[in-house]
């Protein structure tokens, strides 16, 4: 399903454009550990979870979904899922060293979200079309991007729709039984006892 | 995905464009079958080779795309066999077309590019013609006239000669019905689908209303008698939340007007109630067995009302049956929509709500504030239009400003108008007046009356309403306003002839339909100093109703009075603009310029006519009438108006008293008696036969020479 929704720019995070990455690193040369200049004096560290158990950072922005389940962009559904198994059952709150609880969890929300968006064919197409333009999406539990609103009232419609047009033919099928005294259906009667 | 360093339109699929061909140029080989003569045709015509010869860009910029898909499409049955996808991209081609079609012509460019999907897949799913696909208002058919057979005369619409800006019977058959008024589309397509019925025919017959147009009440007269008739009849509603025009105030987008569109977009956002439905009808199914049937369908006639929102029962209860809302940018959607009820056997009426952005995919129309919904030739890299600069204001402007003025020192005024707050000038009177200016939506019936209603109670009631448009509202005018003889003012824009909107815009009828009426005084300024005085006479005016029309068209430049404030005329005085002899030439309206020159025309023919200015055609001025009469040997009145107007009233009074046994030659110049279409409005002026020259030739027939009169023929 294709929904088309309004290309706007998104009201703009102001950090989220202050760091590089129009350039996608090439993922076969991410080293284990990478880290982006955000601003004066704060660097982020982003770390792939199959060689490093110890995580640190300080910043909340990795740079993009997949950079965030470590699997290159071109990643197939299984890889992707493999890819959240593992980060979710190492960042699942119940598994999280003391005292890095809150860390933990909010990691695991935005390996959540990367996972939903990722998985749907349709979502991850368009986050991809937003990759290309150049608009990485920062992801927090609190702004939950607009596209993602718009596609989930989109496919709301979808289905209501899709129960109407149901709905519609079952009524049609009976509609003109003999009961039904309307010009419409009398003439509808006619022209199908002539024909 | 995309490779990086193009430059993306974001609305545009992209990847089509990376692998264009060249070799196609677009149906345009055969440019140019030249409607309107004259030489920018042809330099627009070389403008546009040379650009296609240097290549192309993926964008707005450089001239236009290729399209090749269009470019195999000359009538919708060249649709039937692409895939969605190949549609997809073709409604992107159509896009393109109509932004660079408009922006060499000017005309309606946001509401065709906000149908572009829907135009797209009714033509795939339904075979138009025998499919019939109504417009209404039409102002969105630029994509509906490319589809069908127009592509190669696209750049003559709204020209002399060339294609109506809206449908048009005459035009095409694709064009089921004409329109040019809006919210007749619902009962045009009921008419066809009894039609249908009676001959026994099995065709589809598609209705497409927007929801300004909806809140007019011809379109619920409709709904209800298609309720209640329950014809197979599919109408789509084209909800983009734009109800007035030109959809922005001064300060910016318009809210829609009136409680139906916050009940249109509460249907929009209801809560999820489907899945609990599905839920309930599941497990009452579960238990009652065999006649589950029959109690589904009665739980969900009631689960729909209870919980669904509580916009679909009112169409439910007009009884159609509600769809909605589908996306309407989305052809996936639309034609597994459209497929399904046209396969139905017996649907009966149904109502499908799309919602749809106007102005979308073309983002400088996105971005405005009045979406570009009427635009003149404009730039399609940044949508900026090019407008003229001109010497003088537009009458509309001259009418807002006086009428301001009036309201500042009387608080008693209030402007109506109904949903052309742009159009009427009245969006300045809101600026200045917020709580005194009333938009109505699309119901002139209702604003005459409401009117009348505020003048009941001393208020000082200004309805703006465009000449052709208060057709509609005109047994308000007559049982309402005249017959109880209260004082509403009428002030009627594009009174005689528009130009590029053409017969459906054209306010011929006016003063024949406001004239015959016995209390109302009817009035017509000459230039716009003129017009400011006439608001102020019709502020005067208290004890009666009042009118006065003027035309589309800037001013003349006459001296205006000091600080725009008009001073009231004395009713039924007219004026003499020239002193002459043997010749009289009697005008009404801004025909007076056209006066002024003929006679400049004629004093090379050493004939000095008398100009006189009627200003009102009710009362009429009895002694400036019976002057000309006694002191000249022909008589000639000019009007823009059809016959039956101020012609008639001055040959009526001559008759009456006696003065038509004399030797008075009186000769009437009207609007012919048939419908003038569209084009340049000193080529309309030309084919009406009211142009000065005319005027001379009219002089020059009477007094004898002939040959002469050639000249100007």
């Amino acid at each position: 399903m294709r929904c088309n929704y309004g290309f706007s720019l998104p009201r703009s995070d102001p950090l989220r454009f202050s760091f590089l990455p129009s350039i996608r690193p090439d993922p076969l040369l991410i080293p284990s550990s990478v880290s982006f200049r955000v601003g004066p004096g704060r660097t982020i560290k982003l770390v792939k979870s199959t060689l490093n158990d110890t995580l640190s950072f300080t910043s909340e922005k990795p740079s993009s979904f997949y950079d965030l389940l470590g699997i290159p962009e071109t990643g197939s559904l299984i890889e992707i899922k493999q890819a959240y198994r593992q980060m979710a059952r190492k960042y699942h709150p119940d598994v999280s060293p003391p005292g890095r609880t809150e860390e933990y969890a909010q990691q695991f929300i935005r390996v959540q979200e990367a996972y939903e968006t990722l998985s749907d064919p349709g979502k991850r197409a368009l986050y991809d079309l937003d990759m290309a333009k150049g608009l990485h999406l920062a992801f927090s539990a609190r702004r939950r991007s607009e596209f993602d609103q718009q596609m989930e009232q989109k496919c709301e419609w979808k289905g209501r729709w899709e129960s109407q047009l149901s709905e519609l033919n079952r009524r049609s099928m009976y509609k003109d039984s003999t009961e039904n005294m309307s010009w419409g259906a009398r003439m509808r009667r006619q022209r199908n006892e002539s024909s | 995905m995309a490779a990086p360093g193009l430059a993306i339109r974001v609305n545009y699929p992209t990847l089509q464009y990376l692998t264009a061909q060249k070799f196609n140029y677009g149906g345009r080989k055969l440019f140019f079958v030249k409607a309107s003569a004259g030489s920018t045709e042809a330099e627009e015509a070389n403008i546009i080779v040379r650009k296609e010869k240097y290549g192309w860009q993926p964008d707005f910029s450089g001239g236009m795309r290729p399209t090749p898909i269009l470019d195999t499409i000359n009538y919708p049955v060249h649709m039937k066999n692409l895939s969605v996808k190949e549609l997809e991209k073709l409604a992107a081609e159509l896009r393109a077309e109509i932004v660079h079609t408009v922006s060499k012509t000017g005309g309606h460019l946001s509401s065709s590019l906000g149908v572009v999907e829907l135009t797209v897949a009714l033509h795939q799913v339904f075979s138009a013609p025998e499919d019939k696909i109504i417009w209404d208002v039409g102002h969105q058919a630029y994509g509906h006239k490319i589809l069908t057979g127009r592509r190669s005369k696209m750049h003559t619409i709204r020209k002399t000669s060339g294609l109506a800006g809206f449908p048009k019977r005459e035009e095409s058959v694709y064009d089921a019905f004409g329109a040019g008024h809006s919210s007749t589309s619902i009962s045009a397509g009921l008419g066809m689908a009894v039609a249908r019925d009676l001959l026994g025919k099995d065709n589809s017959v598609v209705s497409v209303i927007g929801d300004g147009a909806m809140t007019a009440g011809q379109a619920y007269e409709a709904l209800n008698n298609a309720g209640f008739l329950d014809t197979n009849l599919i109408v789509v509603l084209n909800d983009n939340r734009q109800v007035s025009l030109p959809t922005a105030t001064l300060d910016g987008p318009a809210t829609p007007v009136g409680a139906l569109s916050r009940a249109l977009s509460k249907l929009q956002a209801s809560p999820k109630f489907r899945q609990l439905r599905e839920a309930a009808k599941q497990g009452i199914t579960k238990q009652i067995g065999p006649q589950a049937h029959e109690v589904a369908a009665k739980f969900d006639e009631y689960a729909r009302g209870m919980i669904s929102s509580s916009g679909s029962t009112f169409f439910e209860e007009l009884g159609l049956y509600y769809i909605g809302p589908v996306d309407g940018h989305n052809i996936d959607d639309l034609v597994t929509i459209f497929q399904k009820v046209k396969t139905m056997p017996a649907p009966g009426p149904v109502l499908i709500h799309i919602i749809t952005e106007k102005g979308k995919g073309y983002p400088p129309a996105e971005a405005a504030a009045d979406r570009m919904h009427g635009v003149v030739k404009f730039d399609p890299k940044t949508g900026k239009q090019m407008k003229a600069k001109t010497p003088t204001l537009m009458y509309t402007q001259y009418f807002a400003e006086s009428l301001i003025k009036e309201a500042e020192a009387d608080n008693r005024i209030v402007a109506i108008h109904a949903a052309m707050g742009g159009g009427t000038g009245l969006n300045y009177f809101q600026k200045r007046f917020p709580e005194r200016c009333f938009d109505v939506g699309i119901a002139e019936q209702h604003a005459v009356t409401f009117a009348a209603g505020l003048a009941t109670e001393g208020l000082k009631p200004f309805c703006a309403i465009y000449s052709s448009f208060l057709q509609r509202g005109y047994d308000q005018v007559v049982h309402d306003v005249d017959l109880q003889k209260l004082p509403v003012r009428f002030a009627m824009d594009r009174a005689g002839l528009v130009g590029a909107d053409g017969p459906t815009h054209c306010g011929a009828f006016d003063v024949a339909y406001m004239a015959c009426l016995p209390n109302m005084i009817v009035m017509a300024p000459s230039d716009e100093a003129e017009l400011m005085h006439m608001v102020a006479t019709a502020a005067a005016i208290d004890d009666r109703p009042s009118c006065f029309r003027f035309p589309r068209g800037n001013g003349v430049g006459a001296v205006l009075p000091p600080d725009y404030k008009g001073t009231p005329l004395e009713i039924g005085k007219g004026r003499i603009l020239r002193e002459g002899n043997r010749v009289a030439i009697l005008g009404f309206g801004s025909v007076v310029q056209q006066c002024l020159g003929a006679a400049e025309m004629l004093k090379s023919h050493n004939i000095l006519p008398t100009i006189a200015d009627a200003r009102f055609c009710k009362p009429l001025d009895a002694d400036l009438i019976r002057r000309l009469a006694k002191e000249h040997e022909i008589l000639i009145t000019v009007e823009e108006g059809s016959i039956g107007g101020f012609g008639s009233h001055i040959s009526h009074f001559l008759t009456l008293h006696g003065i038509l046994d004399g030797p008075l030659k009186l000769r009437s110049m009207v609007l012919p008696d048939r419908y003038i279409d569209q084009g340049a409005p000193q080529d309309q002026i030309e084919e009406a036969g009211l142009s000065s020259r005319h005027i001379c030739a009219t002089v020059l027939s009477l007094l004898g020479t002939p040959k002469e009169v050639v000249n100007f023929v």
